[in-house]
């Protein structure tokens, strides 16, 4: 595979990495077997499954946050390290910090960078506008809607600049028109400055719309079914009515129908 | 097992003490505390104070107990109770309920009287806060079924409300159960002629230091145990709910 | 008017109590010995400020009592992080916690005394005997129950792992903690009071103790009052801190509901 610069790069490489839940009561809960995937620099992957099929748990690998037992990841050549501001999280529910106002949360991330105050404040408050919060700068997490926290979770992340943002289920906590909003708004960023990013969902539709590759994942224990390719012109404002839209979302939920059965 | 660091410790004060690391004037070793409770256990001390504490404790608690939930639900179910009593029992909560124990001798002298009468006043105002928080809480959806279906007012306070206020009403007891403890052994140190906490006052101004730890351990401990049984106890109540 | 009426309604039951206690003494039903009139109390309640008397013995006892609860509330917060980052510490202190919360530790007042005295020290242990328990119970609920995902962002944003306690947990953990600080403060004015009525002098605690041993009812019932009045200024406060330190919490945010 080919990057857009021509080389074969890839910026993320999943080699044989097989998961295990060891919870401190209950049985050991084989979570991944033997998962291999490669992403290239500034790709919209997405990773799709039915629930427990251990995408979420992919995603955590690759961010750090759990221990890589067997097999190996590998980010831009070196094995995968200690959570860190290059691979920017995004969670269900925003895990914004309570006690910190809008403009506190998102100036976390650069306060630990160690900027200047006044750059601190400049990055924070253009990514606060960038997410189309401005004036809520200084409400509490409290007090904002579920669209809106997410969007200042999503500012907190962009605004340490990370080489690739790892989004796990972000939408899934929001109603149905605010989902509808943010997943536009996500593409209308990512298309104006790309960037790697790894987007988990169960969601057929959304996986279509948003990534140019979706991984599809089996049911407990996960592995990667398929990987298919998708190819569509999302500047097309109607791309939810477009015939090769349909085909695509079906050719997908066909793969991911009968583990998502497996899964029940 | 969880409870090794109590043997440890245990184990221990019995080696600090007899090798003469701290004074037996100061701490009697475990092993003479233990010899010293067998005797009071023999003797019928421990007896006559302990079912002495343990009347008085227990009247006083069941009244607070029976008149707290009472109250409390009778304030959750008519507005007009809860808006004269509520703000005195807000307003009386937060004083501490040892300063009740001079007016309480002064009434009733040093005997039972005064120490059920301390448990039954300082006891209700948790009971009553958690019978008025339980009733409130039960579900409207609950409560206006049961209207529907052609329950009057009382029948819906017996059937739905009532048992809806109980696990908070349990707690709120649990809350009560402890503070009782603390009431009675604080009176019976102060102003008492029988009962537990005065033993500890008699044995410690006569000098009598490993009785007197003994007593000390068996009312701790039976401060501890009471509290197991009644989590035990209640745990059957509250199987339906989880 | 309605709205005015539910606004001085508190008022008016403790304007009713009080009346009604006045009127009560005043009929002859009780001697002024069970029952002293409300006036005779609040007449003791203005000789003894005067006097200074009631100032000093306030203060003593609210030195005593906040004191160990300040020291408590120190050591508690401390303890329970201590059980929930290390696994010795848990080991040793879990059973010590879940055994002693129970128990009513004031039957320790005689071994403290003999330890320790007669003086301030042994009523300010005591107090902290007391009171650190709720503490340290709810520090550890409070860390145990930090979101994963809130230590993980702060992770991912550049936060090194001893950094963590301080700037997250702490903060998301104090809700529950300012709970059991709640809890404690009204612990530590009660164990306060019966180790100065147990070791007699200065503080409110002995005052009414003596008026008892003298049959002085006025002063009983006037240490009584002023031992209310000050439990309730201080639960006020610590609301009051709770507010504003919290300002963020939902709680807040929420219009509260009659």
């Amino acid at each position: 595979m080919f990057d857009s610069s021509g080389g074969s790069v890839k910026q993320i490489v999943v080699e044989s990495v097989s998961h295990t839940y060891r919870p401190a009561r209950g049985r050991e809960v084989l979570a991944l077997e033997d998962v291999s995937l490669e992403i290239a620099p500034r790709e919209f992957v997405a990773l799709l499954g039915p629930s427990g099929c251990g995408k979420s748990t992919l995603l955590y690998l690759i961010g750090g946050f759990l221990p890589v037992e067997k097999g190996a990841i590998r980010i831009e050549g070196a094995p995968v390290g200690a959570p860190g501001p290059d691979r920017g999280i995004v969670f269900q529910h925003f895990a914004l910090f309570p006690w910190k106002s809008v403009r506190a949360n998102v100036r976390y991330g650069l306060e630990k960078m160690g900027l200047p105050r006044e750059e601190q404040e400049r990055r924070a408050q253009s990514y606060i506008e960038m997410v189309g919060l401005k004036g809520f700068e200084d409400s509490y997490p409290s007090a904002l809607s579920g669209g809106m926290k997410q969007r200042a979770a999503l500012a907190r992340t962009l605004a340490v600049d990370p080489k690739m943002l790892l989004m796990d289920e972000p939408f899934g906590a929001l109603d149905a028109q605010t989902r509808s909003l943010m997943q536009a708004e996500l593409l209308a960023i990512w298309q104006r400055s790309p960037t790697t990013v790894i987007f988990v969902t169960h969601d057929v539709q959304e996986a279509v719309l948003l990534s140019q590759r979706v991984a599809v994942m089996s049911a407990r224990p996960g592995k990667v079914k398929a990987i298919v390719d998708v190819k569509l012109d999302r500047s097309d404002p109607h791309i939810y009515r477009s015939p090769e839209f349909a085909a695509k979302v079906d050719e997908i939920w066909n793969l991911v129908r009968e583990e998502a059965i497996k899964a029940q | 097992m969880r409870y090794l660091p109590l043997l440890l410790c245990a184990l221990i004060w019995e080696g600090i003490v007899q090798l003469g690391l701290v004074s037996r004037d100061v701490l009697p070793s475990l092993s003479d505390v233990l010899k010293a409770a067998w005797m009071l256990a023999r003797e019928g001390d421990l007896w006559t104070n302990g079912v002495a504490s343990l009347y008085r404790g227990g009247m006083g608690l069941l009244l607070a107990i029976v008149v707290g939930a009472v109250l409390g639900v009778l304030m959750a179910w008519w507005r007009a109770v809860d808006a004269f009593v509520g703000p005195l029992v807000e307003a009386l909560y937060p004083m501490p309920k040892s300063a009740l124990i001079p007016v309480t001798v002064l009434w009733l002298g040093f005997g039972d009287g005064s120490k059920i009468l301390l448990i039954f006043l300082g006891c209700m105002l948790p009971v009553t806060l958690a019978a008025y928080n339980g009733a409130r809480s039960s579900e409207q959806a609950l409560v206006w079924s049961a209207r529907s279906l052609g329950a009057g007012r009382l029948r819906v306070l017996w059937d739905v409300v009532a048992p809806s206020a109980l696990p908070e009403l349990l707690n709120g007891v649990r809350t009560a159960l402890a503070l009782a403890f603390v009431l009675l052994v604080s009176s019976e140190l102060i102003v008492a002629r029988k009962g537990l906490g005065y033993l500890i006052g008699f044995l410690g101004e006569g000098g009598v230091y490993d009785a007197m730890f003994a007593v000390v351990l068996v009312v701790a401990f039976l401060g501890f145990f009471a509290d197991r049984l009644y989590l035990a106890g209640t745990r059957r109540l509250l199987a339906w709910r989880e | 008017m309605a709205r005015m009426t539910l606004r001085l309604a508190p008022w008016i039951s403790i304007l009713a109590l009080a009346a009604a206690w006045e009127l009560f003494a005043s009929s002859g039903a009780v001697t002024p010995f069970m029952l002293p009139k409300l006036s005779v109390v609040l007449e003791r309640i203005g000789a003894d400020a005067a006097s200074g008397d009631l100032w000093q013995n306030l203060g003593l006892t609210l030195y005593r009592a906040l004191l160990g609860f300040t020291v408590s509330a120190f050591a508690g917060i401390l303890l329970g992080f201590a059980v929930t980052q290390n696994r010795f510490a848990r080991w040793a202190l879990d059973p010590l916690v879940s055994v002693g919360f129970p128990m009513p530790k004031i039957a320790f007042l005689p071994i403290i005394t003999l330890w320790l005295g007669f003086h301030d020290l042994s009523k300010i242990s005591m107090v902290v005997f007391d009171a650190v328990f709720p503490v340290i119970t709810a520090t550890i609920a409070a860390t145990a129950g930090v979101e994963r995902q809130l230590l993980w962002s702060a992770r991912n944003l550049g936060a090194r792992p001893g950094e963590l306690l301080r700037e997250v947990v702490f903060p998301a953990a104090l809700p529950q903690i300012m709970t059991g600080l709640q809890v404690a403060l009204p612990i530590a004015l009660i164990v306060g009071i019966v180790a100065e009525m147990k070791m007699g002098g200065a503080g409110l605690g002995g005052a009414m103790i003596t008026a008892s041993r003298f049959a002085d009812s006025p002063g009983v019932f006037a240490g009584i009052v002023e031992i209310a009045l000050a439990g309730y200024l201080l639960v006020k406060l610590m609301a009051l801190a709770r507010r504003r330190l919290l300002a963020w919490h939902p709680e807040a945010m929420a219009p509260a509901t009659v």
